[in-house]
């Protein structure tokens, strides 16, 4: 009992909300209680002492935990994908010479770099300026349409296009790899696994 | 059921931005991703993309770009286009009085070039020509593609017409008066033009004339130091990163570091106490660790590496 922190007490009397919160987000269960299972260890190291309101922190934790998780996937879809472009699928792993990660992930990062950089120098000047407030310089929704002098839901307007067309250069141009496939892969490992247990 | 991808990405884009906030309805939130499982994957999307911008943060808004709003006459936001792209003046309210009922044909949307590692060329349709240096920006606007913006570096090679009024505006400065080939530098600190051929003239607040800079002439403002100085310069030594090459002759070691990130691509501290220190020579830029090198060694300097690039620092002897 003593040793249960503030938020490890929150954590317990949350723990079906947000467990219900991250199969959603997740969209599927085996990756969900991972996620619930080190949102609680998370829960138990943190030291930032009372907290406004620990619902919400907890739940924004979830979803950054979520984030990260998938963050974690995507660059290891990109060193598998260097190894298939660089060696091509005949030969067996083993056999393949040391594709040289360090080099092709600088490369990948500069072609994404490029691509980031066009799809923002397209972007209509509103948009452009919230997203370069926003995400870059780090201001807040509120802070942003204090500084452009226009409405929330403006800013939100914004936003949304900027994003939108962000998100459509980095996927049009495979940034994002098979993003379905990464998702087949998934539910694939997550259907493997009653067999494991065999 | 619930739309079509764009609808459910824009959805996404507010839930994202939202997530940011204080009040955020993380039950509104569950019930959203719940009722469409490609709600879950389009907001996946928005938080790799928002990751993505984050890990390229340096490269896509360079230092050098000049912020909206702060160093030009005030006018409402949300009125003006293109954030820090604004041209006002008597010329221009007047043809916009005329234009009002057209004004997408009268002032057309700018077009923008950015460049992260590698330059690029721009042709304007007059033959002109502009060589946009690495981790720059550039607008081009005006029926006549007689506005241009910069940030960062750029050659310029432009047809000189005297029916077009053209107008650079690049860091503290306005360049007017064109028809030569010149140089343009503009970082957050200071803005340098050099004249190669032909002459150009250069107004600025800082100084209280415009200026004329003919041939073989450089102007260099800081207005950090409130300092305008005017210098010669031998042609062969403007523009040179074209070639892969920087040359210098009294240039200020912050002004080298500046170029050596834009050029170079590398990341290094200039302590404030040599900031003022001046650095005259060439260096290559091929290898920036190596021109780092060299620069530490012409000048004497200690040259250390940390965990967020390199430092120079005076040599304790």
């Amino acid at each position: 009992m003593e040793s249960a922190t503030g938020l490890n007490a929150l954590f317990d009397r949350h723990r079906a909300e947000l467990l219900r919160f991250l199969r959603a987000r997740c969209g599927q269960d085996q990756e969900a209680e991972d996620c619930l299972q080190e949102l609680w260890i998370k829960a138990s190291q943190d030291r930032a002492g009372p907290i406004a309101n620990g619902r919400a922190y907890l739940f924004r934790m979830a979803n950054n935990l979520v984030s990260d998780l998938r963050r974690g996937q995507l660059r290891a879809m990109r060193r598998d994908r260097h190894w298939i472009e660089a060696e091509g699928e005949v030969d067996a792993p083993e056999l393949r010479p040391d594709p040289g990660p360090l080099a092709d992930a600088a490369l990948i990062e500069r072609e994404e770099a490029e691509v980031l950089a066009q799809a923002i120098a397209a972007l209509p000047p509103g948009a452009r300026r919230a997203l370069q407030l926003h995400r870059i310089d780090g201001h807040s929704q509120a802070q942003v349409a204090e500084i452009m002098g226009i409405s929330r839901s403006g800013v939100e307007k914004h936003m949304a296009v900027a994003m939108k067309n962000l998100r459509s250069a980095l996927v049009d141009c495979g940034f994002f790899g098979a993003a379905g496939s990464q998702q087949q892969g998934r539910s694939e490992a997550a259907a493997l696994r009653p067999d494991d247990m065999t | 059921m619930s739309g079509d991808l764009d609808s459910i990405i824009d959805q996404a884009a507010a839930w994202q931005l939202a997530s940011a906030g204080d009040d955020m309805d993380w039950d509104g939130f569950t019930r959203w991703l719940e009722a469409d499982p490609r709600h879950a994957r389009a907001f996946d999307e928005l938080e790799l993309t928002a990751d993505r911008v984050e890990a390229h943060r340096d490269t896509l808004m360079p230092a050098a770009l000049p912020v909206a709003a702060n160093d030009e006459e005030p006018i409402a936001p949300a009125r003006a286009r293109g954030g820090w792209w604004r041209w006002t003046g008597g010329a221009v309210a007047a043809a916009l009085a005329v234009a009002m009922v057209v004004p997408r044909f009268m002032t057309p949307d700018p077009a923008v070039y950015v460049t992260t590692g590698q330059s690029r060329t721009i042709a304007l349709e007059d033959g002109s020509r502009i060589e946009l240096a690495p981790r720059s920006r550039l607008e081009v606007g005006g029926r006549q593609q007689e506005q241009l913006a910069l940030a960062g570096g750029a050659w310029f090679d432009i047809r000189h017409d005297p029916g077009r009024a053209m107008r650079i505006r690049a860091g503290d400065v306005t360049i007017s008066d064109i028809g030569t080939r010149f140089d343009v530098q503009a970082t957050q600190d200071s803005t340098r033009v050099a004249v190669a051929e032909g002459k150009v003239e250069v107004a600025s607040a800082a100084l209280v004339a415009p200026v004329v800079l003919a041939r073989g002439t450089a102007l260099q403002i800081d207005p950090g130091n409130h300092s305008a100085q005017v210098q010669r310069l031998e042609e062969a030594q403007i523009g040179t990163w074209r070639s892969g090459r920087l040359s210098y002759s009294n240039a200020p070691l912050s002004l080298v570091a500046a170029d050596l990130r834009r050029y170079a691509g590398v990341k290094v501290e200039v302590p404030e106490s040599l900031a003022n220190r001046q650095f005259s020579g060439t260096l290559v830029i091929g290898d920036g660790t190596a021109a780092l090198r060299d620069l530490s060694r012409l000048m004497d300097l200690g040259l250390e590496r940390g965990a967020a690039g390199y430092s120079l620092s005076a040599r304790s002897r």
